[in-house]
């Protein structure tokens, strides 16, 4: 089982015959990924990597059952290209652009909470379940990375990811699934709406995220745990620990404006509530390890 | 983007709502002899916080005194280029409004304290209570019910209720209109006949949305530093600081990454520049910044996916041919295509690394004068 995407998922890819939709279509079909159609306006009729092309995404979803959507779209381009996928029907959504205008995102987010979507991004590489399939842009061949395993990753960075994930792996495990959430402002999604997915995943055993200082998506995932409603081990990275308060360090979701939302204060809510915090990527490995070892000891009296 | 007051309150009242006679000056003159009545208000126009403590907004009874202030705001460190001269406006309460948004649910937030003049975000942490809260979605938008469930919900009555609704009307115009991310009246003066005036403006426009705003592309004074502009118009993300190791990174989420790393191993950072997503290709422009600021070490790590390794590689390995840097360049640069990413690095004569904290490590000790 994987979160969000498996091999029976039918992609549509959005922009597939741009430059990086062609590129990705075909790593994306290489790792494993059923992508059935793309959709170009005006470019109905052409393939791209044997993959039918549509004018609209309510032909490609009417001609070959899409139930995912991948967004290879400009940022200004984006929130028509989301709103397409909504209302031919698509619920599970993967936009990467990077600079989507913040009121075009902010209606984003609120349309996939009215639909009930799963919105992933923007800003975002995607996500990638190693070993079967991807809606996004990853790297996979590089082993020390995108190795498969059992442990669910979750991030709001692009580069931070494969520095972090590379750490899990070399620490001697893998990843189940990893979702990027996405560095801007407003996401599709959160951390804390995976959660119960990880927590269901029999393949999951322990779960990492890769934070940073801004916003409240740790705090959510804090609160998640507190409440017991996530019960596996959870170990974080939170970037930005020494960034000068006010001052924009890092994405656009990231700004610390004095006390609430620095790294540090969301290190140490984590810690409080039992999460494991590491202060650098090459920590990771030996804190799963901990965690891990340490949810053995106490099974039994674990809830 | 930040813009200084008197941007805000133009926007403020071209959507129609008062605010206080001024005059904008860059010089003393100008202050001592506008044609706004005594005593006046000088307000230094910088986009720092908590002008009023800092003494960088000061009432100012006679010329005298105003000159002197003037002299004094233009010669601070703080880099006053303009001061906005306001009539001081006589009022009988202060209300603290905003529209800001919600990450959570995507809607629009109104913000609203009987209290102007407040600190929101220490009063957010201390009494939460007294801050009104209405959401608005984003594609109905604000509703003239909504806005006098605010005005009424202050404890207003009578004309000024009127008022309040009508300039949060107002607010969500200059809201939407300009793509922001805060638009901030702070305080909003009540006068004694009901009216209100704008006595403070914030207004901070989504850089994603600039595109939409031509109009008002930020100047030299919106930056630190020369080099933070110059980086600023190639789109570079960029931050000065006055240590001695450059950071020419890929990925915010890195870079900050790197930036904590190095200030754990007891170095410190000149400048945070981040040329990965759609700057990957400007190599050679990223280290002739980085260079501007004649550190002791350049420090590269990358580790991307889209931002080709290979692609740097060549883009560094020209800008080496180039600039022909003095200070020593530790690189550690991985993704995708990173055999031929080390391959082209080795032949420019570098020592390419592939562990992040190790080319930390080696720039900290050769900003500190020692070896790799």
């Amino acid at each position: 089982m994987s979160i969000f995407i498996d091999r029976t998922t039918r992609v549509v890819v959005q922009g597939i015959t741009g430059s990086e939709g062609a590129f990705w279509t075909k790593h994306m079909i290489d790792i494993g990924t059923t992508v059935v159609a793309g959709v170009t306006p005006g470019k109905e009729g052409q393939n791209v990597e044997g993959v039918p092309v549509f004018n609209t995404v309510r032909a490609a979803v009417a001609a070959t059952g899409a139930d995912a959507s991948m967004i290879f779209v400009p940022p200004r381009l984006t929130m028509d290209a989301v709103m397409e996928a909504l209302d031919a029907g698509i619920r599970t959504i993967v936009t990467v652009a990077d600079g989507i205008p913040l009121h075009e995102a902010a209606m984003i987010r609120a349309a996939a909470l009215r639909l009930g979507a799963r919105i992933v991004g923007g800003n975002t590489s995607g996500v990638i379940s190693p070993g079967q399939a991807m809606m996004g842009m990853f790297p996979f061949w590089i082993e020390r990375v995108y190795k498969p395993g059992r442990i669910g990753v979750m991030t709001r960075s692009g580069s931070l990811t494969n520095e972090v994930t590379a750490m899990v792996v070399k620490g001697g495990y893998g990843v189940s699934s990893l979702i990027g959430v996405g560095g801007d402002p407003i996401p599709g999604s959160r951390f804390a709406e995976y959660l119960p997915d990880f927590q269901a995943d029999c393949e999951t055993d322990a779960v990492v995220i890769i934070g940073e200082l801004g916003g409240t998506m740790e705090e959510e995932v804090a609160e998640a745990i507190r409440s017991g409603s996530f019960r596996k081990p959870l170990v974080a990275f939170i970037g930005g620990r020494t960034a000068p308060v006010g001052r924009r360090m890092g994405h656009a979701g990231a700004i610390s404006s004095g006390g609430s939302g620095s790294a540090l204060d969301k290190a140490r809510l984590l810690e409080s509530v039992g999460a494991l915090v590491a202060d650098r990527p090459a920590r990771v490995g030996d804190l799963l390890a901990e965690a891990l070892s340490g949810r053995k000891a106490s099974a039994g009296g674990r809830r | 983007m930040k813009l200084f007051e008197y941007q805000a309150k133009e926007a403020f009242a071209a959507a129609g709502m008062a605010v206080p006679k001024s005059v904008l000056a860059t010089d003393e003159a100008t202050v001592v002899s506008a044609n706004v009545g005594w005593p006046r208000v000088l307000k230094s126009q910088v986009l720092r916080g908590g002008r009023g403590k800092a003494g960088l907004v000061v009432l100012a009874r006679d010329a005298g005194a105003a000159g002197s202030e003037a002299r004094r705001l233009f010669a601070s460190e703080h880099n006053v280029k303009r001061i906005l001269v306001e009539e001081a406006v006589a009022f009988v309460r202060e209300i603290y409004l905003a529209i800001t948004l919600d990450p959570l649910t995507g809607s629009a937030l109104v913000l609203a304290c009987a209290e102007g003049g407040v600190d929101i975000e220490e009063l957010a942490k201390t009494a939460p209570d007294r801050i009104m809260r209405q959401p608005v979605t984003m594609q109905e938008g604000l509703r003239p019910f909504q806005a006098r469930i605010i005005a009424y919900g202050l404890g207003l009555d009578g004309k000024q209720a009127k008022s309040v609704a009508t300039v949060l009307e107002q607010l969500w115009q200059v809201f939407r209109s300009h793509d922001a991310e805060l638009a901030e009246i702070n305080p909003l003066f009540m006068l004694a006949d009901g009216s209100a005036v704008a006595g403070d403006g914030k207004l901070a426009i989504d850089d994603n949305a600039m595109f939409r705003h031509a109009a008002l592309e930020p100047g030299r004074d919106y930056y630190d530093s020369d080099i933070a502009f110059e980086a600023a118009k190639e789109g570079i993300p960029y931050l000065q600081f006055d240590g001695d190791i450059s950071l020419m990174c890929a990925g915010a989420g890195l870079t900050t990454t790197v930036y904590d790393l190095v200030n754990y191993e007891g170095g410190s950072v000149a400048n945070y520049l981040e040329f990965g997503g759609p700057n990957y290709r400007k190599a050679v422009r990223a280290m002739e910044l980085c260079l501007g600021n004649n550190p002791k070490v350049v420090l590269i790590v990358t580790f991307g996916t889209i931002a080709r390794a290979d692609v740097m590689a060549t883009g560094i390995a020209e800008a080496i041919a180039k600039l022909k840097p003095r200070c020593p360049i530790v690189a550690c640069i991985r993704g995708t295509g990173e055999e031929e990413a080390q391959a082209t690095l080795r032949a420019a004569g570098l020592e390419p690394l592939s562990d992040t904290e190790e080319a930390v490590r080696s720039a900290v000790r050769l900003a500190q004068g020692g070896t790799r």
